[in-house]
């Protein structure tokens, strides 16, 4: 049976460490732009954490939402593309295939998370820092845009090695680098064809929603809160 | 009309091809210094990366995609004047189709080059044209025909074969005449070009038959390159241009900035080439009236989308709309107001003011108002997207400026080149009007003098 | 000799020598007229028979929309991905596709019709005269039978003042 790969955020759990982000940027040899690129807004963190103030000193709450590619159904992104670099999966996933990719930008823009990054230098790591890429996942040039992919070199490498021993994959086995990270057990990815996994029961939860979900993308991460947040995101 | 009229007309409409003084040489060399210096930044950029520009996240798109909508937008200028025109037989219009059939090829082909400025690796653009592997290793992938994009290639490449054979149909006649009247290397050129035109009555009926279907199928064609293009912006989710208004919108634009184009571009010609007595105040006052038509329609359409966006309220909505009208970008916003409604009205509206001076003041104002209209439809919406948290900013940095001024430079050099080498006004499509002129009045004359017209 | 021509400064001039030469026993097709303007409002102007040519631009622009319908339709179906849940065959952007080469394919019918009917580029007739661009009619025979050349003559002189000329 074909796997329909998802995620599920719980809002409650999420203490904004942001070692999930440390870790995609490992994972996904992600480039860190440097002080004064990030200071024109062009950081590059496939997961980010959305950090909101509310209320007044002393009552004030400090919540956190990591905001990463919803791998929409129905894709905003997928359309505009030229050359076909974004595409959908059989298993749910939205491909960025970055040698397809010149650099247009349109899905970036028609990306309504804001998910979608673009590498405006070719990315550089000073010696020895270099040593520490990831054989599993290519570096991209200049001019190519990349997002989350939910590590979909490790769902193929878990694929091949499940096939490998000739058994089913297991609920839970399969990690993206942020999944696996979680101090708080936050994040928790899986299979949503298979109504048992842990995923598939938690985008059940009442305490679940989608972001944007009237925008009609159909993301499949759930985010999990026991209070609806009022802020643009549920307008 | 006389022999002598018709040598005059022949006389003046070639002079500027056989005689050239210092200030064409002069004229040519700033310019191609400035395409120059446009030039070796875009090789920058292409060597650094799109990191020397003021793109970023999200407002990924900025001064490169405003300088294509513009020039896309401004190359409507031809095909409004020479086939709208020329359907509905205004014969005043024949000094005026081959100026402005000129700014449209050359404003398409530079604004053609922008999609290929803004891309993030060029070298790939040609993954656009439909060609099947293994021919050529594109990856065994054909282009995304449900991408705008694709659109935007289609419409472009078919816009601008369009137009280049309208504006080459008509010269192979005076390409002939130039051909007669001069002598060596020049001779054979323009021999070649003439493709051996003879001036049969076969011919002369060929030719307008083309020139009459070709002038049918290009208006459709351009109303839809522009729409194409509005689709770039239109076809996203993003605020305020999600709007269904874009197509009609931009093409009013279009013919809007098009035609402040070419009434700059007639009243420059006028001076330079001494050619007063054909571009005459008549054409300016006619061209003046439909410019105030279309900052008329230009006025309609802008409160149009901003009343329903206003009234409307929806939440992701609001915050691009009050980043124009009152926040960050409301100085530009209302500079575009005042530029493309307020000042363009008594210059165009009262007939004492709509002089050669008038117009052209009121399309300075409008060619500046329809880019900043074109810049504040982009960067504003791009950034303020629905999640707060990800809004932006944007400015331009020196590549953007620079490639932008290069590529003024680009058209104004094109232009000048084609004036001394084409002459800017179809000498026998005036020929054939003063003509029709004469033979109407001697029409009517012999109509009264047989007493049927009182 | 191979031809014979006058050139004349009026229309009404060309359309007396047109006629004068007709009287003079000549064929519409054995006299050459050529002119620096189109000049339709006189007869001699409006010798060429109705054109095919919109026929053709039409039949131009069928194999545009053609080659436009199967190259979205068979290419999208030969590699079908899945792009925003959006049909494989998406019909409705493909017109925008097929909208633009039918029109590319109308202008290209045309140009090229009138390339090949107005024997473009080539020169069809041995006279020509750079006179015409100055803006002359020129009307006149091309390899006349020898014994008819004085009576052509007469008939091109007799249109009013005239410069005859010869080409041997």
């Amino acid at each position: 049976m074909t796997h329909r790969w998802g995620m599920a955020v719980d809002l409650d759990r999420c203490t904004g460490c942001s070692a999930c982000v440390t870790a995609c940027h490992a994972e996904n040899n992600i480039p860190t732009v440097g002080p004064a690129e990030a200071a024109t807004g062009r950081a590059m963190h496939w997961l980010r954490i959305e950090r909101y103030v509310e209320g007044e000193f002393p009552d004030v709450q400090v919540k956190f939402r990591p905001v990463l590619c919803q791998q929409c159904d129905q894709a905003p992104c997928e359309p505009v593309c030229p050359t076909y670099a974004s595409h959908h999966t059989d298993e749910g996933l939205n491909a960025q295939v970055y040698n397809r990719c010149f650099g247009t930008r349109y899905c970036a823009n028609a990306c309504f998370y804001n998910v979608r990054f673009f590498n405006f230098y070719n990315p550089v790591w000073d010696k020895p820092l270099h040593l520490q890429l990831n054989p599993d996942v290519s570096v991209r040039e200049a001019g190519v845009m990349e997002k989350c992919t939910f590590c979909v070199q490790r769902i193929n490498a878990g694929k091949i090695d499940a096939k490998a021993e000739q058994r089913e994959l297991k609920d839970g086995e399969l990690k993206p680098a942020c999944v696996q990270t979680c101090t708080a057990n936050a994040l928790v990815f899986g299979d949503l064809n298979d109504p048992e996994s842990a995923v598939s029961r938690l985008s059940r939860s009442a305490r679940g929603s989608k972001l944007l979900e009237d925008m009609g993308a159909q993301p499949k991460i759930t985010y999990l809160q026991k209070e609806v947040w009022h802020d643009s995101s549920n307008g | 009309m006389t022999r002598a009229t018709a040598n005059r007309i022949t006389e003046d409409l070639l002079r500027p091809l056989l005689q050239t003084t210092w200030k064409f040489y002069a004229g040519v060399t700033v310019l191609g210094i400035m395409v120059l210096i446009g030039l070796s930044t875009w090789a920058y950029q292409m060597y650094n990366g799109l990191g020397v520009t003021g793109d970023n996240w999200p407002v990924f798109w900025g001064f490169h995609e405003t300088n294509f909508v513009f020039w896309i937008g401004i190359s409507h200028a031809g095909t409004l004047i020479s086939a709208i025109l020329r359907m509905v037989n205004a014969t005043w219009r024949r000094p005026v189709t081959r100026c402005a059939e000129a700014i449209t090829a050359f404003a398409l082909m530079i604004g053609a080059l922008f999609p290929l400025i803004h891309l993030g690796r060029p070298w790939y653009a040609w993954w656009l044209f439909p060609i099947p592997w293994p021919l050529f290793d594109s990856r065994g992938l054909w282009p995304n025909y449900r991408s705008p994009l694709t659109w935007d290639f289609f419409a472009i490449n078919t816009y601008l074969t369009s137009s280049l054979l309208f504006l080459f149909l008509p010269m192979i006649p005076d390409f002939a005449v130039i051909r007669d009247r001069t002598v060596g290397l020049r001779r054979k050129i323009y021999g070649l070009l003439a493709l051996g035109w003879e001036g049969t009555p076969k011919q002369w009926h060929r030719l307008e038959s083309a020139m009459h279907i070709m002038a049918i199928a290009i208006i459709p064609v351009a109303v839809s390159v522009h729409t194409i293009v509005s689709f770039d912006f239109s076809m996203a989710m993003v605020p305020m241009w999600h709007s269904t208004i874009f197509g009609p919108y931009f093409v009013a634009g279009a013919i809007f900035s098009g035609i402040a184009a070419l009434l700059i571009a007639m009243a420059i010609l006028r001076k330079v080439l001494h050619i007063e007595q054909y571009l005459q105040p008549i054409h300016f006052q006619n061209l003046g009236k439909l410019l105030f038509t279309m900052s008329l329609l230009w006025g309609y359409f802008v409160f149009n989308e901003r009343l329903t966006t206003w009234y409307g309220n929806a939440p992701h909505e609001i915050p691009a709309l009050t980043a124009t009208q009152s926040g960050e970008y409301a100085p530009l916003f209302w500079t575009m107001v005042f530029c493309n409604f307020i000042l363009p009205f008594p210059f165009l509206a009262i007939r004492k003011l709509r002089t050669i001076t008038g117009t052209v003041i009121a399309s300075c104002g409008v060619v500046v108002g329809m880019w900043l209209e074109r810049y504040l439809i982009i960067v504003p919406s791009l950034a303020h997207k629905q999640l707060e948290y990800s809004w932006g900013t944007y400015s331009p940095r020196w590549p953007e400026i620079t490639i932008f001024a290069g590529s003024i430079a680009a058209m104004v050099l094109l232009y000048t080149l084609f004036s001394k080498f084409v002459p800017i006004i179809s000498i026998w499509e005036l020929k054939v009007g003063e003509h029709k002129e004469i033979k109407a009045a001697e029409a009517v004359q012999a109509a009264e003098a047989a007493g049927e017209l009182v | 000799m191979k031809a014979i021509y006058g050139l004349y400064s009026t229309p009404e001039a060309a359309q007396i020598a047109v006629d004068k030469l007709k009287t003079a026993g000549l064929a519409d097709r054995e006299i050459t007229i050529l002119s620096s303007e189109p000049l339709e409002e006189y007869e001699f102007g409006r010798r060429d028979h109705h054109t095919w040519m919109s026929w053709i631009a039409f039949l131009g622009a069928a194999i545009g929309m053609t080659s436009a319908y199967l190259l979205t339709s068979i290419t999208q179906q030969s590699w079908p991905i899945q792009t925003g849940g959006m049909p494989i065959v998406t019909n409705w952007t493909n017109l925008i596709v097929i909208f633009e080469l039918t029109m590319l394919g109308a202008v290209f019918a045309t140009v090229g019709t009138l390339l090949f009917t107005a024997r473009l580029p080539g020169r069809q007739s041995a006279i020509y005269d750079p006179e015409v661009s100055e803006g002359k009619i020129l009307i006149g025979v091309s390899n006349p039978r020898q014994g008819a050349i004085s009576d052509l003559e007469r008939a091109l002189h007799e249109a009013g003042r005239v410069k005859v000329k010869t080409i041997a």
